[in-house]
């Protein structure tokens, strides 16, 4: 509880003051990370804590924006519009969620990508709502103190939902429901035998990311007043599953540091060469061959080799030789 | 008083028949081994009673409720334990959360989804408790990947005694460990408590001599006799199926 | 009637293609435990170099037969170099074949434009049947005819030949037959190859239908796991089934509710995992 009230903390005062430090275009820039963070820390918490690989999450996050998107029509009220937005991809995540889970690997993805395709297809046939064309919107974020408009507001507006969405993804993993998910991932079967079941579990965990990527969804039409069926493409999908492993599969912030990484490189590498994907594509194979870790990973070990090299270490596994002679005996 | 009871049991892959009509009856505080040569069904037996594998027709009862049509996680939630014959522990893990894990399986807060779960006093005392009395206190932060073969199977068991089981099933406990390591599991294993019952597949005739109070041979899936140790030591058809007559010689 | 049995005809050869998709997808998933998500991307990329050779001056058949070559030797390169290395990792396998999908189809981006293009259909079948006052264009029933002649060849392929034998034991327990003695490397190439040949095969078969456009490879591939999924994993009969339902309801939803065509294939495959997880003719998992 501790750790994460310190992480938070500090993430939170990272947030505050960075804008003091970097230019107004990457202001501009990092609101979008902002929100691709949330959803990125989403599929993380069900891939790096689940072992869900889901390449339809984006329906989530698509459905978000949309409910957010053709709302605003009827009201302006920001609690009412993210909170349906986090409602629809609630109800969504439940249905998809529980004929998913009741299959494993690969069966699970094939599945939600079934679905986010079918959303795909529906809203790019839907004249109604633009079709292949997609849909504007004009909202203004108005929480009761003013109307938010400059970039700086939304900057600190996104900044705001995702040290929340840090904060309850870290009291998560944290807290037993969390543990009982991660040892579900590494050994289901065990964890049956300890009398768990794992369907709950997982449920739980797809419920929660859902919400999150719907969040996320809702806040990113703030940004960007307009959707497309694009959202629901796999392309999208594929693309935050990258920033999950760029940043590091496994831990609660790595997909948010891969969500900067990737938005930061994708503007950068767009601007020079129209063979992005061919780009990414070779990124998500050098990241399977290397088999490396992502940045998250880099920077632990190397503060932990850091810390070695100050400390004399007080290793956790202090009686080797007792092991060594264990494991002699065993052979 | 029984406390497990198989009826009937029959287990089918397509045409393969590899338990056929396996009737046994195993007693409250028995130390019951299962003995046979290797491919007699007895992992299949145990998959089948834990319900891992569906039957394929049969009856089991755990302290006469019928058990066989219910998940493999609620027969854990009426009291059965069991261990695996190769090591199937949380190898990234350390060997206290290995076990804390295994104790909040039967709490209510397990659903938990804020309070850290180091923050819970009752599950870190009971797993010290647990720790202690398997002498395995010094070992709790290691990894489990990094402990000895031999460590990690008492951890196995370490883990089946921690969801408060009136029964366990282990699966070959003393397989791939050498002599010493064997005799010293052994007497481990007599520390379980009388209070739960022990269903044991073993093929270390020492083993299953210095264990058993009842010993069931299941030859080419059938249950071919249940007697107590020594009618088995007497029985010449056995002696003379299984054991090729000298395997006794060295007791 | 008579717009039913036209459209009839539509849908059995859509059927057809995805069932040479979802057979060879179904089949490597089975044996191999690799989930291929770059194998939409044989189908489109088979189609694009028959339809080079077809511009270059080859006729039809040519074309076709140098493609599914090209496509397979390809295939065996990428079985080799990639897919070897991602055995027994899901997350592995789909990030590779992800990749290996937006490298491929950037690729063709580059090389073959972003327009839509088809192959002309072959001359001996570019005419109509007329039929009790119909007219069916005889490619479509050669795509069927094809497609049914396939499903024989792998239905003898498997319960008669010994080739059949070991790849079905092997979907069964791949440890039993390595154990055997055979060669688990050559057998998983040889499948994975066979898979992408068949998926070349229906592409090159398909480019005087669907033709070949961006992105297609995506469209065909889920299509094809909706198949998988309804048929069931590792069932080429089911394969067989599935694509006929998926391709009807397709061209008729198409026609009556263009909107939510994929909503029906989609509830139909809702409804068949509630009754049955593992899909119609799916192995149950032990």
């Amino acid at each position: 509880m501790k750790k994460a009230f310190l992480s938070t903390g500090l993430l939170l005062i990272t947030i505050l003051i960075l804008p003091l430090f970097i230019s107004p275009f990457l202001v501009y820039l990092s609101t979008e990370i902002l929100v691709f963070a949330i959803f990125a820390m989403s599929l993380g918490l069900i891939m790096g804590f689940g072992g869900m690989p889901s390449l339809g999450h984006c329906a989530l996050f698509g459905l978000g924006a949309y409910t957010v998107a053709i709302l605003s029509e009827y009201t302006a009220n920001i609690y009412l519009l993210l909170g349906a937005a986090i409602l629809i991809s609630l109800c969504f995540s439940i249905v998809t969620g529980y004929i998913a889970i009741r299959n494993k690997g690969v069966f699970f993805l094939m599945i939600t990508l079934a679905f986010t395709q079918v959303l795909f297809l529906i809203t790019s046939r839907m004249k109604f709502w633009g079709g292949n064309d997609g849909y504007s919107a004009s909202v203004t974020a108005n929480f009761g103190f003013g109307e938010i408009t400059s970039n700086m507001g939304l900057f600190y507006m996104m900044g705001f939902f995702f040290v929340l969405s840090y904060f309850l993804l870290k009291l998560f993993v944290n807290a037993p429901a969390g543990k009982v998910l991660k040892g579900m991932m590494e050994n289901e079967g065990r964890m049956i035998a300890l009398g768990y079941n794992p369907k709950t579990y997982k449920m739980i965990a797809y419920l929660i990311a859902g919400s999150m990527a719907g969040l996320a969804g809702g806040l990113y039409i703030y940004k960007t007043q307009f959707v497309s069926p694009a959202l629901f493409s796999v392309h999208m999908g594929a693309e935050v599953m990258i920033m999950v492993f760029i940043g590091g599969l496994g831990t609660v912030f790595g997909p948010a540091l891969g969500a900067g990484a990737f938005v930061f490189l994708q503007n950068y590498i767009s601007t020079m060469t129209d063979r992005w994907p061919l780009i990414l594509g070779l990124l998500f194979i050098a990241i399977v061959l290397l088999k490396r870790g992502g940045i998250l990973h880099l920077i632990q070990f190397v503060t932990t080799f850091g810390l070695k090299l100050f400390k004399p270490s007080r290793s956790r596994n202090a009686p080797v030789d007792k092991q060594v002679k264990g494991k002699e005996q065993a052979s | 008083m029984t406390l497990l009871k198989i009826e009937d049991l029959n287990k089918s892959f397509k045409a393969l028949h590899i338990l056929k009509d396996v009737n046994i009856e195993i007693k409250k505080g028995e130390r019951h081994v299962i003995i046979g040569p290797n491919g007699a069904g007895k992992t299949t037996l145990f998959n089948c009673i834990y319900g891992t594998l569906p039957l394929s027709s049969g009856k089991v009862y755990l302290a006469g409720d019928r058990i066989d049509h219910i998940p493999s996680f609620k027969r854990t939630e009426k009291g059965m334990g069991r261990t695996f014959q190769k090591n199937n522990l949380f190898e990234e893990l350390t060997v206290e959360e290995n076990v804390r894990l295994a104790i909040m399986g039967k709490k209510k807060y397990r659903l938990n989804m804020i309070k850290p779960m180091q923050n819970y006093t009752d599950l870190a005392a009971e797993c010290r408790r647990l720790l202690e009395e398997w002498e395995m206190i010094d070992r709790r932060a290691v990894l489990v990947k990094e402990l000895s073969y031999g460590e990690q199977r008492l951890l196995e068991i370490i883990l089946s005694l921690s969801t408060n089981p009136e029964i366990i099933l282990l699966d070959e406990p003393t397989s791939g460990m050498s002599p010493t390591e064997t005799s010293r599991f052994v007497k481990l294993i007599k520390k379980i408590p009388e209070s739960i019952t022990l269903v044991i597949i073993e093929h270390d005739m020492e083993v299953v001599f210095s264990l058993a109070n009842k010993i069931t041979v299941l030859h080419h899936g059938t249950a071919m006799m249940t007697a107590s140790p020594e009618e088995i030591r007497g029985n010449q058809m056995i002696q003379e199926i299984y054991f090729g007559g000298g395997a006794l010689s060295h007791d | 009637m008579e717009f039913f049995i036209a459209n009839t005809v539509s849908g059995l050869a859509y059927a057809m293609l995805l069932f040479l998709m979802a057979a060879g997808l179904s089949i490597i998933f089975g044996l191999m435990k690799i989930m291929n998500l770059a194998h939409g991307s044989f189908f489109i990329l088979a189609g694009y170099v028959a339809y080079t050779f077809s511009r270059s001056g080859m006729n039809f058949w040519l074309s076709m037969v140098l493609a599914v070559i090209v496509i397979s030797i390809f295939a065996l390169i990428i079985e080799k170099l990639f897919i070897s290395r991602v055995h027994g990792s899901e997350t592995d396998q789909v990030l590779l074949t992800v990749g290996l999908v937006f490298v491929l189809g950037d690729l063709a981006l580059w090389i073959w434009g972003g327009n839509f293009l088809s192959i002309p259909v072959p001359a001996i079948f570019d005419f109509s049947l007329d039929f009790a006052g119909m007219t069916f264009p005889a490619y479509r029933l050669f795509v069927i005819a094809m497609g049914i002649l396939f499903a024989f060849v792998l239905w003898y392929f498997e319960a008669k030949t010994r080739v059949g034998m070991i790849v079905r034991a092997g979907v069964d327990d791949m440890e039993m037959v390595s154990a055997l003695g055979f060669n688990v490397k050559i057998i998983f190439s040889g499948v994975f190859i066979f898979g992408a040949a068949l998926a070349a095969f229906g592409g090159v078969l398909s480019g005087p239908i669907l033709g070949m456009y961006p992105m297609m490879e995506w469209e065909i591939l889920v299509n094809s796991m909706i198949v998988v999924i309804i048929g069931g994993l590792g069932s080429w009969k089911g394969a067989f089934i599935a694509s006929m339902i998926v391709g009807f309801v397709d061209i008729f939803g198409r026609i009556y509710m263009p909107t939510f065509a994929m909503a029906f294939i989609f509830i139909l495959m809702v409804a068949i995992l509630m009754v049955k997880p593992t899909g119609l003719f799916g192995r149950v998992e032990s």
